[in-house]
């Protein structure tokens, strides 16, 4: 539960992903070009520069077995990258967007990807061999606005989407030729693609950040007024939870378990969640949480508070006395965070290293190590 | 009368907090576009509520968010109609260099002294906490400024005029 290292890559990360093995990360330091580092000797060297796209790279995902980069931007376009040789090689991918992209992610068997757009649909992609191209199928008519984010089901047929509406949707996505369809998964009578299965009204602000759990048995996402949302049993009787913070959004979350998600966001600090035995979800901390010195004498929080001040002015720059100044939210980041990644290893079903990069440019590596409490 | 000041500006800067949470988003009307939604106001569903924080009825602050802008407008205190000319000329001054200041914005919001547009880009180059320290600043030296201005001219005016009656002595 603590950062294991601090890699600082530009100005500002739009987004990033990583290799399959984590010896590389693929980011978009906040223009229209992917960077790709590869770690070598404990420096971070940039090896690759993708350019294609016009404008800012909005998503980024990388394959973890097949091995290909999948790049969304806002404007309209989206490649597949396949490593040939020593070169980044672009595929087209025939999107039919009339805005910009917003968010990007594979399905789990890498057959597909979903893009969400301002254009108030999603595409979801597939490979056609003849023409070695990537064709897409656009959801049409769901969403009321922008689709700011995606998640897949582990079953690979259904998608969970948020949007600026305020609404999280799940979709099926079956394609004829690309799926096969399977005689043991109950949902056999929604297979048609772009049959909503459930649409969740419980935000009053947008939604952004959803994600399955590891099973695909709860949903997770984020409200804009400081609300993260939980939802067992997707299906024709879910389960909602509403758990409400104190603090500023959230922007993305992920799940470590069955049982515990990390939210991120405009706090800078990753917050943790649980869910008890009884399945009800609470906040529980902030990561690296700092101790307060329980340790000082009595009158030492009035003074440590006062040295606190001393110190930070010192720190960051002069001061008016007069004024008292904005809390300094999170130590690590500076800025708001809006991605966050686990670093699975092979065979480990539980993620203990999660990876966060934020808009001041930092990429972060967590370790919950030292959190066993929270896997109980 | 300094009670209420530190009370106004709290409350301010609470609301900015909380109000200054932006992120890039490309515009969903025009293609390739990235306006701030808060002065295109063409999808509702992108415009948060806007907030009023009134300190009494001359002096008043206005907080529209959206999912990429915030615009903060400020009406200053103007006692008489001596500070309504200072207050006039000497906020023209600064919106007429508004690109020095970033944030600033060219024209007031109608019913207000002046306005500030803070975008997700100022949020990326520039950090939060000193964006809103910024702000919260600038509201308690236009005053002090305002007042000094008025206190110069006076004395000007008392000066000039002991000299001119003076050839009367």
């Amino acid at each position: 539960m603590s950062a294991v290292a601090v890699h600082q890559f530009a100005q500002c990360i739009t987004c990033h992903a990583w290799s399959p093995d984590h010896s590389m990360i693929a980011l978009c330091p906040n223009n229209s070009e992917v960077h790709i580092y590869r770690m070598s000797e404990d420096k971070w060297e940039r090896v690759h520069v993708l350019q294609k796209h016009d404008q800012i790279v909005s998503g980024i995902d990388w394959s973890s077995t097949s091995n290909k980069i999948v790049t969304v931007s806002h404007d309209r376009n989206s490649y597949v990258w396949n490593l040939e040789g020593s070169d980044w090689v672009p595929t087209l991918v025939i999107l039919r967007l009339n805005r910009a992209a917003l968010c990007a992610q594979w399905s789990p068997q890498e057959n597909k990807f979903a893009v969400g757009s301002g254009a108030k649909t999603v595409c979801i992609c597939y490979y056609e061999q003849e023409n070695n191209w990537w064709v897409s199928k656009l959801v049409r008519k769901r969403h009321n606005s922008s689709v700011t984010s995606v998640a897949w089901h582990p079953n690979n047929i259904l998608l969970a989407t948020t949007s600026t509406d305020g609404k999280c949707r799940v979709f099926s996505t079956f394609i004829k030729g690309v799926d096969t369809r399977d005689s043991k998964t109950s949902s056999s009578s929604d297979t048609k693609f772009g049959e909503q299965i459930l649409q969740l009204d419980l935000s009053y602000s947008w939604a952004f950040g959803v994600k399955w759990s590891p099973s695909g048995n709860t949903l997770a996402y984020v409200g804009h007024n400081s609300m993260i949302y939980f939802v067992d049993d997707v299906g024709p009787s879910p389960l909602a939870q509403n758990v409400a913070f104190r603090d500023l959004p959230l922007r993305d979350v992920l799940f470590v378990s069955e049982k515990v998600v990390i939210g991120v966001g405009f706090d800078c600090i990753p917050m943790v969640f649980a869910a008890d035995e009884s399945g009800i979800w609470s906040f529980v901390r902030f990561i690296g949480e700092t101790k307060t010195p329980s340790s000082a004498p009595k009158y030492g929080s009035q003074f440590s508070e006062a040295f606190g001040k001393f110190y930070s002015q010192s720190k960051y720059g002069v001061n008016n006395d007069g004024t008292e100044n904005s809390r300094q939210r999170g130590g690590i980041h500076q800025n708001c965070i809006n991605c966050i990644l686990p670093l699975k290893e092979p065979g480990v079903s539980m993620v203990r290293r999660f990876s966060t990069s934020g808009l001041d440019g930092k990429v972060v590596i967590w370790d919950l190590e030292n959190q066993d409490d929270l896997f109980q | 009368m300094a009670g209420t000041l530190r009370l106004y500006l709290t409350c301010i800067r609470n609301t900015l907090e909380a109000a200054m949470c932006l992120q890039n988003f490309p515009c969903q009307e025009v293609e390739r576009h990235n306006k701030p939604e808060v002065e295109l106001k063409t999808s509702s569903e992108l415009i948060l509520n806007p907030i009023l924080i009134c300190r009494n009825e001359a002096e008043k602050c206005l907080i529209e968010t959206s999912i990429n802008s915030l615009r903060i407008s400020l009406k200053v205190r103007q006692a008489d109609e001596l500070e309504n000319i200072l207050t006039k000329k000497f906020l023209r001054f600064l919106s007429m260099r508004a690109e020095a200041f970033q944030v600033l914005r060219r024209k007031p919001v109608p019913g207000y002294d002046i306005s500030f547009l803070i975008t997700n880009y100022h949020c990326e180059d520039m950090q939060k906490s000193k964006l809103i320290d910024f702000i919260v600043q600038f509201m308690e030296d236009i005053d002090k400024e305002i007042s000094e201005l008025k206190m110069s001219v006076n004395t000007r005016g008392r000066l000039v005029a002991a000299e001119f009656l003076k050839q009367f002595i």
